[in-house]
């Protein structure tokens, strides 16, 4: 996990903010005699209503021992970090060490699913290059996911399409990280893709040997988020471009480009922040080659479309838009009324808006992160109740040990 | 497949639970020469609980610019090591995001009280807020606990709460009474530090407790609230004596260590030390950590409370 220092030390990005979100940025407090102010930020909003002793105490409890994100050396509880389809719980031992005054990170943890979708990774990040100008780092993952829904290409799918697949795959990936600010950084990835899909419905003997893949991608990325796992205020802004090159017979070499932004725009001393998202990815046609099932965008589920079930619709291209209201009800317990919009196309020029989702929720958290949630959406296939242990619009995408296979929404 | 993923996490989940503390063992051993947990603090009227022992020439500079030199991967505190301005290092505690039941500022105050009645503390200051310069340039961080790396004072080793040469003297069970008193529940014996001092040709080995910043809440085993007035108002202070041992209220991991094992004369002596301490210096101590003195006042009444029952405590054992 990323952590922000308080206050508004990117003045750039805060006049974006500001810009885009008309983010009011609360004045420092008045300069005491002999010592600075506390920065803004530093404490957390009182709900409405007073806090039960028992969830403060589960609060304190969860933001010791699981919300200092990567900075403990020492073996971990990976926990939570598992694609949508995992199942609500997921959990494994980790171990990471930092080296050299924080010019070195050594990571490695496994963990295994409700599910039983599995995973490994191992890791070493170089962050202080060129005064942490530059950063590289390179990984190894290893996924092994049972049984993925799927529903068939297009927007018209029917439920009574699902079926399943299953997938295993290695991914050794280096990167290269340029920081101009640290608010802004350009990063360019490039690694080995080697994927297999389990025998099933979907796949036949002949097509479980999937292509080898090297995928290389450039993303440039704005981050102003507070806390990037329980962001109330802030924005993000993020494109990516990339190219998966089929090394075998070269025809499921293709590209992909997505842009991506979030604002968090707190009122009310941060007691009501309102997030709105918006992302849209695109694979662009190409006559002589195809895409593989499991990279095709896709869309629905906890974290994009929350009344529809994970990966229900998938196509060349994918727009989601969601907008959140969260309301402190406790200083750890938010209301969330959302709403969630976007679909699939063949083409870029046929998205719309048209799958729908609203519902409410509930979030727990501490300030730096959401540790659980309750979602019960209402859309055009019915009603959903989901329980995850991460922030909806956490973005693991941005995480370095995110899955590239198959796409998550 | 799912009853190996509930058991796997709860194996992972219970390696972030504690362990507890064997039962301390006396020692015949003698005290090595130049080896001291307490020394009795004979100008403990006029000593200074603002700038604590170390003194104002010790203490960080509010306005400094400090480099930023490593963040901190121990502990679950945030924190990270800095650099003054004339090169001086030190080791930063920060709040939890959010500010919910900071350690830092009760490490300050707690290790005032301890050093001002004798006990070893290494230098530690508080500031609200400072200037962090970091790869990035130069921002106002929230500050903390600042302690000093000095080579007057250098940390060479930790000791055992179970196993050391002070086990069962005066001063080492009034450590603990003091600990329970202000509701300490971190005591793990990695918090116990042996200390290098060196003054001139003279080098002395001081058994201390650092981090004591979990403290001044209540001692729930999970969870406990630490810099938490209406908790530490809350708790109960001694419930009893059984046996000739005080029963105190405490519920923590490290039950161990004050279950069927403090007289209520040591309880007494603690009560009486720390009781020789003067409104004024108590309010020092936690304008040190930079309290605001309503809340201040409701510790310092609290904790003078719990000093009259333990010297009434020991009243009532020397009338038997």
């Amino acid at each position: 996990m990323k952590t922000r220092p308080y206050g508004s030390p990117w003045p750039f990005a805060a006049i974006i903010t500001n810009l885009a979100f008309g983010l009011l940025c609360a004045p420092l407090g008045a300069a005491a005699q002999d010592t600075l102010p506390v920065p803004d930020g530093f404490n957390e909003p009182k709900g409405f209503i007073a806090e039960p002793a028992q969830i403060t105490r589960a609060a304190i409890w969860a933001d010791r021992h699981l919300g200092k994100g990567d900075l403990t050396n020492g073996f971990y509880v990976e926990r939570g970090k598992m694609i949508p389809g995992a199942g609500w719980l997921s959990a494994g031992p980790g171990y990471r060490k930092w080296f050299g005054r924080d010019t070195l990170l050594l990571d490695g943890s496994a963990g295994i699913s409700w599910n039983g979708y599995k995973t490994a990774q191992a890791r070493a990040e170089l962050p202080k290059f060129a005064r942490s100008r530059l950063a590289l780092g390179a990984q190894v993952r290893w996924l092994d996911y049972g049984n993925v829904d799927y529903f068939g290409v297009g927007p018209d799918t029917g439920e009574s399409a699902l079926t399943q697949f299953g997938i295993t795959a290695t991914h050794v990936a280096a990167h290269a990280t340029l920081r101009p600010t640290s608010w802004f950084d350009i990063d360019a990835q490039v690694g080995v893709l080697s994927p297999t899909l389990q025998e099933g419905p979907l796949v036949s003997a002949t097509t479980a040997d999937q292509p080898t893949f090297i995928p290389t991608e450039v993303s440039m990325t704005i981050d102003t988020r507070n806390f990037p796992e329980h962001p109330t205020k802030g924005l993000l802004l993020r494109g990516a471009a990339s190219h998966y090159e089929d090394r075998d017979s070269g025809a499921f070499t293709h590209q992909r480009v997505e842009g991506e932004m979030a604002g968090y725009l707190p009122m009310a001393g941060e007691r009501v922040v309102l997030m709105v998202h918006s992302w849209i990815v695109s694979t662009p046609r190409d006559h002589d080659t195809s895409v593989p099932f499991y990279l095709l965008p896709s869309l629905g589920g906890s974290n994009s479309l929350r009344s529809f079930a994970d990966y229900r619709f998938h196509d060349r291209n994918m727009l989601v838009a969601n907008a959140e209201l969260r309301l402190a009800m406790m200083t750890h317990v938010d209301l969330a009324l959302f709403a969630d919009a976007g679909n699939v196309a063949a083409r870029v020029h046929d998205l719309n808006l048209d799958k729908q989702s609203y519902g409410a929720g509930l979030r727990f958290h501490t300030r730096r992160q959401t540790f659980a949630r309750v979602d019960v959406a209402q859309g055009s296939e019915g009603w959903r109740v989901l329980f995850r242990l991460t922030d909806p619009f956490a973005l693991s995408r941005l995480e370095r040990r995110a899955a590239v296979v198959p796409f998550v929404p | 497949m799912r009853a190996a993923t509930i058991v796997l996490a709860a194996v992972a989940l219970s390696g972030v639970s504690c362990a507890g503390v064997g039962r301390p063992q006396v020692e015949n051993a003698p005290v090595p020469p130049g080896a001291s947990m307490w020394v009795e603090p004979a100008d403990l009227a006029a000593r200074d609980l603002y700038n604590g022992q170390w003194g104002a020439a010790n203490a960080p500079d509010p306005k400094d610019v400090y480099d930023l030199i490593e963040r901190k991967h121990t502990g679950v505190n945030l924190g990270m090591t800095v650099k003054d301005s004339k090169g001086r290092e030190w080791s930063v505690k920060q709040p939890y995001p959010g500010n919910l039941d900071s350690e830092a500022p009760v490490e300050v105050v707690v290790s005032r009280l301890l050093s001002a009645i004798g006990y070893h503390q290494p230098p530690v200051y508080h500031l609200p807020a400072f200037t962090l310069k970091d790869d990035f340039g130069r921002h106002v961080e929230v500050g903390g606990r600042f302690r000093l790396k000095t080579d007057k004072a250098k940390e060479v080793g930790m000791w055992d709460w179970a196993s050391n040469p002070f086990v069962g003297k005066k001063e080492y069970q009034g450590l603990i009474v003091l600990l329970t008193m202000f509701n300490s529940t971190d005591l793990k014996s990695s918090n116990n530090s042996l200390y290098e001092h060196r003054d001139g040709d003279l080098v002395e080995q001081w058994y201390l407790t650092r981090d004591v910043g979990s403290a001044l809440g209540d001692t729930e085993r999970h969870a406990p609230r630490k810099n938490h007035v209406d908790s530490f108002e809350r708790m109960p202070f001694i419930l009893g004596v059984n046996n000739g041992f005080v029963d105190f209220a405490y519920k923590g991991w490290y039950k161990n260590l004050v279950t069927e094992r403090i007289t209520p004369e040591e309880v007494a002596w603690a009560c009486n030390l720390l009781g020789r301490l003067t409104d004024q210096q108590m309010q020092d101590a936690f304008r040190a950590a930079h309290y605001e003195p309503d809340i201040a006042n409701r510790f310092i009444a609290r904790l003078r409370a719990k000093i009259q029952q333990g010297r009434s405590l020991g009243l009532a054992a020397a009338r038997d």
